[in-house]
């Protein structure tokens, strides 16, 4: 009996309508990306920043554990001894093109120095600017502690996230 | 024999052992901290502590010997127990920086605790905070990171016998440290660093260069002096790291000296050549390798069709492995066929005495030489004869060097003097009755005599060749001095005496000269007639760097150093040692000259060192059939024939007596290159006495001329207590010394302010 009534007046078809009617009035749940950003969770992993000591001075302390555990191997540190007698990082470079933004060089830094940001877009015309250095992850660090994203959309309330 | 029950095993050793070596025997490991083999028993960690069956109490595996149906039991709840509070009790005051200590990776403390578990220390960590002391050049010591093992301590006491540093305090208050913390007064040899299980002294050549696993390893020889230690090269990529010694391996016993240990990094120095040079009409041009080598070809032709075959010459330096010295050889001989083959060798001296016979002697006696200066390692083996073995040690030098501590009889004095002793001391083991009868007796009515002296002094080798023909059970050790001393005389480079090379320059003979690595200037042999050779039709050096003699050259090849071949070199025992390349640093090796120069000639050379070695055995009889990794050679003789008597008698006027000393940190060509021993040792110093230098008013680190006949040269002070009144010294391998000393080994000098 339901079925026959189903098939006389089409109600599976009109249930479809419906459904397609009420999502006209709902918000998308696409984004347009490039011309939207789509938005970005905590505990995404975007390109790394080392975290600095209040006087500027990298908290790296070149002990090789991340050039060590890095799958891509990416990770390249060249240490010396300093003036003083000090350890002294004579070069830290990341190849983002290499990178694979898996965070065990997060995981694995002793002393809480390098840790995956939520900046992401490493789109570039040529390769020269994936090779970023010790300076740049610095600045790295401020951006992300500051919110100076390119990427609009990053919302302020990730800062706090930086600042642990 | 004793049986002893380890873990359920059973095991037969000899009454004494160690519980420790027992568990070897018996397959068993027994963690242990401040045990070393090669010292005495300590007991100072109690990480080794077992259990033994019957018995409340535990024992160090270290230090207590087996008894007979001893029963020991090496892992239970108990002993995990208890070698676990071990390491905590250490981790109270061991600061946890492992990340940036230079021990992290290989640190045995490091290691115990990953295997005892611990994750957490239950006491209260005070970690301890004090700076790090940088006044030793070569090793930095960080007392915080210290367990007090007391492994350095007695490696340098029992071992080296410096004793530079000690226990400082007591209880908890204790420190390694120096005597009333005053700056280290050392050998610089490194020992204590090697046996460091923490990161408490430190490489400060290697401090935060790099981390141990990105490095790889392989094992060589050391290729500086002639000792022929086995190091291990630590290199990534194409960078030497490190050259550390191979635990207790090697005729070295895993010891090593501050050249070996500290002075390798001229192989990454930046002065290092990479590019051959021609130098024609006074214009020098960088060229490629085979460019060079057609130059020098086309210049030896015409030397051979136009002045002969006599008038080429082929000078090979001590630093070229046995195969090169054999191609060498080859080209010289059967593809250019002269037989003007020189080096500073002589073949009138060969070894006889391992360092092993060395050590085990019960009397030994060392001519006229500062052995653990020149050599090292052998130093350490008379030290070990002398102190472990007891025998007497009686020694004979101008002025006091390290041996003092140990000799029983140390005869010093100006060189006249030193040389009248040493001559009636051969005189009284020929049997004649004068003041050293006594000493004589003792070298005659020992089993294992030895007598080591410098082959390089004339005067010298005749005392020694006396007194091994008046006592034929003494073993001689000819003191050799570069790395392959040795195997260059027996590829054929001895024959001919050094002088005869000189003379050739002198007189014009000599048209085209090859020199293998050698620096001409800076071999008092060759020094006065160096500069003759600048003007030759064809001087075609290869030296790793642009040496006096390179810079005279007409064509210069950048060859490689010893870590960047393969080969063998032979050491002063007369042992032919394998060594193994490391790196590349885009140099070919002497033996690819040779080889491409054989090849313009029309000649096929292989450059391959095993192809080479198949050639020697069939054509140097000394070589066949040898073993060559750590084959001893048997030499048909010591001595070549009767010494002629020289005067040996201090050359000249003068106040003072002038003797060449200690090589202090050299052993010349390569070490000048090195930029951390240059910094303690950049420059020929004069010694001078305590006394003499307060009559003239002189201070260290002034600035004196030093006169003599036919020689003037201006050096820096050095004020030493070791230098005996009436005497200074200089050293020998450095340009501005070697024409001192061209002028005898003994000379007589004046300072003049």
């Amino acid at each position: 009996m339901k079925n026959v009534f189903e098939t006389i007046f089409f109600t599976e078809i009109l249930q479809g309508l419906g459904i397609t009617l009420s999502h006209m009035f709902k918000k998308p749940v696409t984004y347009r990306y490039p011309f939207e950003a789509t938005p970005i969770q905590d505990r995404f992993r975007g390109i790394q920043y080392i975290k600095t000591h209040a006087d500027g001075r990298t908290k790296c302390v070149g002990c090789y554990l991340c050039q060590k555990v890095c799958p891509s191997e990416c990770i390249h540190i060249e240490t010396d001894c300093g003036p003083n007698g000090e350890r002294l990082i004579r070069k830290y470079e990341l190849d983002l093109s290499r990178c694979i933004y898996c965070g065990y060089c997060e995981e694995v830094c002793p002393v809480d120095a390098i840790h995956m940001g939520w900046e992401w877009n490493t789109v570039a015309s040529d390769r020269s600017g994936y090779v970023i250095n010790m300076k740049t992850l610095s600045m790295n660090y401020k951006d992300n502690l500051e919110g100076n994203w390119k990427n609009k959309h990053l919302k302020k309330k990730l800062v706090e996230g930086v600042q642990q | 024999m004793v049986t002893v029950k380890i873990d359920g095993k059973e095991v037969q050793v000899a009454p004494n052992t160690l519980i420790l070596d027992a568990a070897k025997e018996a397959g068993v490991t027994i963690p242990t901290l401040c045990h070393d083999s090669r010292l005495n028993p300590f007991g100072a960690c109690r990480v080794c502590l077992v259990e033994q069956v019957n018995n409340p109490k535990l024992q160090a595996a270290c230090t207590t010997p087996v008894t007979d149906k001893m029963e020991i039991i090496t892992r239970s709840e108990k002993l995990s127990r208890v070698r676990k509070t071990a390491i905590e009790l250490l981790l109270i005051n061991h600061p946890l920086d492992c990340p940036v200590c230079d021990k992290g990776g290989e640190c045995t403390l490091q290691d115990l605790t990953y295997e005892v578990g611990v994750t957490k220390v239950r006491f209260d960590a005070k970690p301890n905070d004090t700076p790090v002391d940088h006044t030793n050049p070569f090793i930095e010591r960080d007392i915080d990171r210290c367990v007090l093992c007391g492994r350095c301590v007695r490696i340098c006491d029992e071992v080296v016998n410096i004793q530079a540093i000690s226990f400082l305090n007591r209880g908890t208050d204790t420190i390694i440290g120096t005597s009333f913390e005053q700056p280290w007064n050392c050998e610089y040899c490194g020992q204590c660093i090697s046996v460091c299980p923490v990161g408490s002294l430190n490489n400060r050549i290697y401090l935060f260069k790099n981390r141990p696993w990105n490095l790889e390893r392989v094992k060589s020889v050391c290729g500086l002096c002639s000792c022929g230690c086995t190091v291990d090269i630590d290199y990534e990529g194409n960078e030497v790291f490190r050259m550390k010694e191979s635990p207790a391996e090697g005729i070295n016993h895993g010891y090593m000296c501050a050249k070996g240990r500290f002075g390798f990094e001229f192989i990454n120095s930046i002065k290092r050549q990479s590019e051959a040079v021609v130098k024609a009409g006074g214009e020098s041009k960088k060229v490629s390798f085979n460019e060079a080598v057609e130059v020098a070809v086309e210049k030896l032709r015409k030397v051979k069709d136009t002045a002969g075959a006599d008038a080429i010459a082929v000078v090979v330096s001590p630093r070229l492995t046995n195969e090169e010295a054999f191609l060498a050889g080859k080209l010289a001989k059967d593809v250019l066929g002269t037989s003007n083959l020189f080096s500073t060798e002589s073949e009138e001296v060969y070894p006889e005495a391992t360092l092993e016979e060395v050590e085990n002697s019960d009397c030994v006696t060392v001519l006229n030489i500062d052995v653990t200066e020149s050599n090292p390692i052998l130093g350490l083996a008379v030290r070990h004869a002398a102190r472990m073995g007891s025998a007497p040690l009686a020694v004979f030098y101008p002025g006091y060097t390290a041996l003092k501590r140990v000799a029983k009889k140390f005869v010093t004095g100006n060189p006249d003097e030193v040389r009248a002793s040493m001559e009636s001391y051969a005189a009284a083991v020929a049997g004649a009755s004068n003041e050293y009868s006594e000493w004589a007796a003792k070298l005659t009515k020992a089993e294992r005599p030895v007598v080591v002296f410098d082959p390089y002094n004339k005067a010298d080798v005749k005392i020694a060749q006396d007194i091994k023909k008046a006592c034929a059970k003494v073993k001689v050790v000819p003191a050799k001095s570069k790395n392959n001393s040795v195997g260059i005389v027996d590829m054929g480079f001895g024959a001919k005496c050094a002088t005869e090379f000189a003379k050739g320059l002198e007189s014009g003979k000599f048209k085209a000269v090859v020199v293998l690595g050698e620096n001409l200037s800076a071999r008092s042999v060759w020094t006065k007639s160096a500069s003759k050779a600048a003007g030759l039709e064809l001087l075609l050096v290869t030296d790793p760097f642009m040496s006096e003699t390179a810079a005279m050259s007409n064509v210069y090849i950048p060859v490689a150093t010893f870590a960047e071949k393969s080969g063998s070199f032979t050491n002063l025992e007369g042992r032919v040692q394998s060594i193994e390349k490391a790196v590349d640093k885009g140099v070919n090796t002497d033996a690819c000259v040779v080889s491409a120069i054989a090849k313009g000639l029309g000649a096929q050379l292989p450059a391959d060192a095993n192809a080479v070695r198949g050639m020697i055995e069939k054509e140097v009889p000394l070589y066949s059939g040898i073993n060559w990794d750590g084959g001893v050679v048997s030499y048909p003789y010591v001595f070549a024939g009767e010494v002629a008597a020289t005067d040996g008698k201090a050359k000249g006027k003068g106040r003072f007596f002038l003797y060449p000393a200690s090589l202090r940190l050299h052993s010349g060509s390569f070490t000048r290159w090195s930029p951390d021993l240059a910094k303690v040792y950049g420059e020929p110093m004069l010694e001078i006495g305590v006394e003499d230098a307060k009559e003239l008013g002189i201070k260290s680190k002034d600035r004196v001329k030093v006169k003599g006949e036919g020689f003037e040269g201006e050096f820096l002070v050095e004020i030493e207590k070791k230098v005996s009144k009436g005497c200074i010294a200089l050293p020998e391998d450095f340009v501005a010394t070697a024409g001192i000393f061209c002028n005898g080994k003994s000379l007589r000098a004046d300072i003049v302010k």
